[in-house]
């Protein structure tokens, strides 16, 4: 895998609040097609993290570099022209606008004359959805009436809509029942082998077993390390978000404290 | 309440902090506070020591201070004519004039009032937002020996001098002009803001000239309504509703001021009466002699403002020297609307029609150009 | 959320032909017609008749609707801007002070400033006079939302402060007088004797109208076509057409029912040299230019809101600002638009108001920006913002006025309409939330 050029390498990120490190000098990276989960307990500094590269939040220091280039990322749209695209764990959706308007939001089709083009924005809602959820029919319903599961396919739509290569998932099945989440895992598994790029981040110790590549394991703003998920047990990797210690210095005492 | 409270223990302590300093303080200080605490009955006596040292004394602290309260800018006259005509008799007087604006907040008045006094003020002049409402405010100025003048409007309550024009004459002499037009016939009535006296005894003169035509069916009122605000905009409104009501058979219009007076020549304008049908007004706005120059208005009455505040002036520093309310020149007794007997200051005012237009321009209330703009030459003497 | 009882059908019953009200109900759904606008039409038509009876049979004379439709006009054209307003979690409360400022400055500039440079009655002296109106307007509109958006003080503080400041500086520049009057030309703004189309030219102006929704329904129908969407019932279709047209034409027919005022007609008819024949001269006089200035604003402001960006972004800004910035949305900027949008049509409601009264006073447009945000409101904009259209705040505006020169022609005092006014006002929004609240469920 080293020999590829990485598609994302965030190299030695900080993000301070009023002096508090939330996020402490990390470096993490992703290849295409590659899912890297990023995992760590409440407050441990992930969301900050990815949200310096969804432009949500600007980092106090570090580098960002895109296919080998150093790129800067200072607001929502710059993250959006290097074709990444997230999915935020508040859904941020218009409530009161409806699927087209929502996958379009900021990027709307238009005709010659700079006016909205519905049909047209309607007309690619559809074709997108046909593939990913071909029971979904509400298109003109606003995002306020839509069950979560609907919500976070409109969020999924519009990543592939506009081709991402690099897709944010910040808890994307958090607010989901058990039938959606595996929607959603089934959604993760095409758009990977499709080459996106996915950063994954989640609570759930099983999804991430079940969907990662690779694991990146924070505390308290700082990473603890990297990991292949083929090369390391559930335990080992909860030992490293509990206790921050790597798969080989932890001890076996330390591993049957965790089920205690 | 809380508000006043404060007032009172702030103007508490300011009494503590004088008699402190009265060790090596001037006697005319004294005087004042003797006056406070002697009460209505020795105002007389105790601004005599006032005077007294004012004569002697060449210090700033005895210098007369007139507090002017003005219930809101924002109409053409006050700050125009009014507030130089009070300044220039307050200056003739040696008084230092104060002011403050309550922006059509009655609320507002009664704390700019306490303010006043706060101030240092030694007599009230107070333009009322609302007659009743500033009677608070007024009683605690007459009991600290501060006496007040209500300026234009009534104030109820017989310790103040009301020095006004005669508003009852004013709606008279509007229905007079009306009434020689339009001796039979359909009036519609637009009186002025529900809230204050003024419009009521407007109406009162009104009711003098025409009420027994009234009576005797000669005159039919058609349409008749207060204005929030006297809002020349909903005067305009109210006009046209009464004209589609009456299907323009509508003959003199009794409008109580120049501003409401502007809206019904805008709404008669719109079916072709303006010039036919007599309107009146009050205040003699240069827009409204402009209409009478043009024959739009048949009547603006000339309340000179200068004349009140020259007279409001001259009486507030009389007051503040100590002269008993009746004693002060030329007042009469007049009952209120209230059943008060107020010591009255009221004031003649002239109506202005085309044929004598010449009065305001002679008095340099208005420019030849300003009144005969647009005006056909030869057609109105004053314009030549 | 459990959901544990059924979801109103969403299954298309369009077919069905069963007379009961659910097909009633979904039928009105196929055609896609907003039931709230119809509700909204429904007690408009209930205020008239009401007001009609009332009256003793002035109220829906043509003469009166006449005056309604020019009485309601400043306030319509104010309330289209303050959707957006609302929309977007804001409120604009200097509306009715930014009147009086803007009026009064448009108001001197005609009659003391340009006519020193280009004498009076110059023929460009009301476009200059409306442009500067216009960029007035939308100054004040860039400064307000410039510190609403980029200094953060909620626009609430904002405008209540510009609600002092803009009287005050109304009030400083004439210190207080009455300007007048105003220029001819610029008079017609306010409709008056002569500022109206006409016969001829209303009837003009209806059939473009007719033509226009014609267009626009074929438009839709084409583009569904086009991209295989499911089409709108044809009786819906043509219900739309036939009921839309009729309404413009019995519009443009009221208006050109009524005649010029007689002293006008002979004046007319000297001008012309007609001879006054027996009967009388009956001169339709069409659609009064504030009218048509207000219905162009609200077509104007109904395609910024529904088919341009910004007023998507307007939208989604009320919906979630979070999630508009998160697209991408360059918030503070579209809110600054908002308070501009409003400043410019503050601008024209302020022409067309000094133009009617034929002068400006320092109090013009006092309670102005109550009567907007009630219009606004009682169309269905939701103070929560993200929901509220344009068509509905003019609805509310004319129901409004409505209410206002009803009440007078019913001799009713002052008091007494202002206790109507404000009695409707919340019942007419409880109304609306409790419906809301009833279709979420």
């Amino acid at each position: 895998m080293t020999d590829r050029t990485p598609l994302v390498e965030m190299r030695n990120i900080s993000v301070s609040f009023g002096g508090v490190h939330a996020v402490d000098d990390v470096t993490i990276d992703l290849f295409p097609g590659e899912v890297m989960a990023l995992v760590g307990g409440n407050g441990a500094g992930k969301s900050t993290l990815v949200k310096t590269l969804s432009g949500a939040q600007r980092a106090d220091a570090g580098e960002i570099w895109i296919d080998g280039a150093h790129v800067m990322i200072e607001n929502p749209r710059d993250a959006k022209r290097h074709g990444i695209e997230t999915i935020y764990q508040t859904l941020a959706l218009a409530e009161n606008i409806d699927t087209p308007g929502n996958m379009f939001l900021g990027r709307e089709l238009t005709t010659r004359l700079g006016n909205l083009d519905d049909s047209a924005m309607e007309d690619a809602a559809r074709k997108v959805m046909q593939r990913l959820n071909p029971k979904f029919q509400n298109f003109k319903t606003p995002a306020a009436h839509l069950s979560g599961g609907q919500r976070q396919g409109i969020a999924i739509a519009r990543a592939v809509h506009f081709n991402a290569r690099i897709l944010i998932m910040d808890e994307p099945t958090a607010a989901l029942g058990p039938a959606e989440t595996e929607q959603v895992a089934h959604l993760v598994r095409q758009l990977k082998q499709e080459g996106i790029g996915i950063i994954l981040i989640s609570h759930d110790i099983h999804d991430v077993f079940d969907l990662a590549d690779r694991i990146s394991v924070m505390l308290q703003g700082e990473l603890v390390g990297t990991v292949n998920k083929d090369d390391v047990t559930m335990d080992e990797v909860l030992a490293m978000i509990i206790i921050g210690k790597l798969p080989e210095e932890v001890t076996q005492a330390e591993l049957s404290d965790l089920h205690g | 309440m809380l508000n006043r409270r404060f007032l009172a223990l702030l103007a508490a302590l300011a009494l503590v902090l004088v008699a402190c300093g009265d060790g090596g303080g001037s006697d005319t200080t004294t005087g004042g506070a003797d006056t406070t605490t002697g009460g209505a009955d020795t105002t007389t006596g105790g601004a005599d020591t006032t005077t007294g040292g004012a004569d002697t004394t060449t210090g700033g602290d005895d210098e007369l201070i007139v507090g002017v309260s003005w219930n809101n800018y924002n109409e053409e006259r006050w700050a125009r004519w009014d507030e130089p005509a009070i300044q220039a008799a307050l200056d003739a007087a040696g008084a230092t004039y104060i002011n403050s604006d309550a922006g059509s907040s009655a609320e507002q008045q009664l704390a700019d009032v306490e303010n006043l006094i706060s101030q240092g003020a030694d007599a009230l002049i107070i333009l009322a937002q609302d007659g009743t409402a500033i009677l608070p405010a007024v009683q605690s100025a007459l009991e600290q020996g501060i006496p007040v003048v209500a300026y234009d409007r009534l104030i109820e309550d017989p310790g103040a001098l009301y020095v006004t024009f005669d508003n009852v004459r004013v709606g008279a002499m509007q229905a007079e002009v009306i009434f020689d037009l339009v001796p039979t016939g359909n009036y519609v009535i637009i009186k002025g803001n529900q809230a204050d006296a003024n419009a009521d005894f407007l109406r009162e003169g009104y009711e003098q000239v025409i009420g027994e035509a009234v009576a005797a069916g000669d005159i039919t009122i058609v349409g008749e309504t207060y204005t929030d605000n006297w809002d020349p905009a909903l005067a305009q409104t109210h006009m046209e509703q009464f004209l589609t009501q009456a299907s323009n058979d509508v003959q003199a219009v009794l409008s109580e001021n120049d501003g409401m007076a502007s809206g019904v020549v805008a709404a008669l304008d719109a079916q072709g009466l303006a010039g036919e049908v007599p309107v009146s007004g009050q205040d003699a706005d240069l827009a409204a002699l402009n209409r009478v120059a043009l024959g739009t208005q048949a009547v603006s009455v000339w309340k000179d403002a200068r004349e009140l505040g020259t007279a409001a002036g001259e009486a507030a520093v009389a007051l503040a020297q100590g002269t008993a309310l009746a004693d002060v020149e030329g007042t009469i007794q007049f009952d209120s609307p209230g059943g008060n007997s107020m010591t009255s200051i009221l004031l003649d005012p002239v109506p202005i029609t085309q044929e004598n237009l010449n009065l305001v321009v002679e008095a340099e209330w208005i420019s030849p150009d300003e009144l005969c703009q647009g005006v056909e030459a030869g057609s109105v003497e004053a314009c030549g | 959320m459990s959901v544990t009882e059924l979801p109103p059908s969403e299954t298309d019953e369009a077919d069905g032909v069963a007379p009961s009200r659910r097909s009633l109900q979904s039928a009105v759904r196929s055609s896609e017609i907003d039931t709230r606008t119809l509700g909204m039409v429904a007690l408009l038509i209930v205020i008239w008749i009401g007001f009609h009876f009332l009256s003793g049979g002035t109220f829906l004379s043509a003469r009166n609707l006449w005056f309604l439709s020019v009485q309601f006009a400043p306030v319509a054209i104010m309330a289209t801007g303050m959707v957006l307003v609302i929309v977007s979690r804001n409120i604009d409360l200097s509306v009715g002070s930014m009147l009086g400022f803007v009026g009064m400055a448009m108001a001197i500039l005609q009659a003391e400033i340009l006519p020193d440079f280009l004498g009076f009655g110059h023929p460009a002296l009301w476009l200059i006079v409306l442009g500067a109106g216009l960029i007035l307007g939308a100054l004040v509109g860039l400064l307000q939302g410039a510190i609403v958006a980029y200094v953060g003080v909620p626009s609430f503080i904002v405008t209540l402060g510009g609600l002092l400041v803009w009287r005050g500086v109304a009030w400083s520049l004439a210190s207080g007088r009455t300007v007048a009057p105003m220029d001819s030309t610029f008079q017609l703004l306010g409709g008056g004797s002569r500022g109206s189309l006409g016969e001829v030219a209303s009837w003009v102006v209806g059939g473009l109208a007719c033509l226009g929704i014609l267009a626009l329904l074929s438009y839709d129908r084409r583009q569904r076509k086009r991209y295989g969407f499911r089409l709108r019932p044809r009786w819906a279709v043509v219900t739309i057409a036939v009921v839309g047209s009729a309404a413009v034409l019995a519009a443009v027919w009221v208006m050109n029912s009524y005649y010029l005022p007689e002293n006008l007609a002979r004046q007319f008819a000297e001008e012309q040299g007609i001879p006054w024949p027996e009967g009388g001269l009956l001169i339709p006089v069409g659609i009064s230019y504030p009218v048509l200035i207000a219905i162009g604003v609200m077509l104007v402001m109904t395609f910024i809101a529904n088919q341009r960006r910004f007023g998507r972004y307007v939208y989604s800004i009320g919906g979630n600002p979070e999630a508009a910035n998160l697209s991408g949305i360059n918030t503070r900027w579209t809110i600054v638009k908002t308070f501009m949008v409003m400043g410019i049509l503050v601008g024209v409601a302020g022409a067309v108001t000094i133009a009617r009264l034929n002068a400006a006073t320092s109090g013009l447009g006092t309670l102005a920006e109550l009567y907007v945000i009630a219009a606004a409101v009682i169309g269905g904009t939701s103070l929560a913002g993200g929901l509220g259209t344009v068509a509905g705040a003019v609805l509310g505006a004319l129901v409004m006025q409505s209410l206002q020169s009803g009440m007078v022609l019913m001799g009713v005092d002052a008091p007494l309409q202002d206790i109507v006014v404000g009695l409707v006002l919340v019942i007419a929004v409880a109304v609306d939330v409790y419906y809301r609240r009833r279709a979420e469920r």
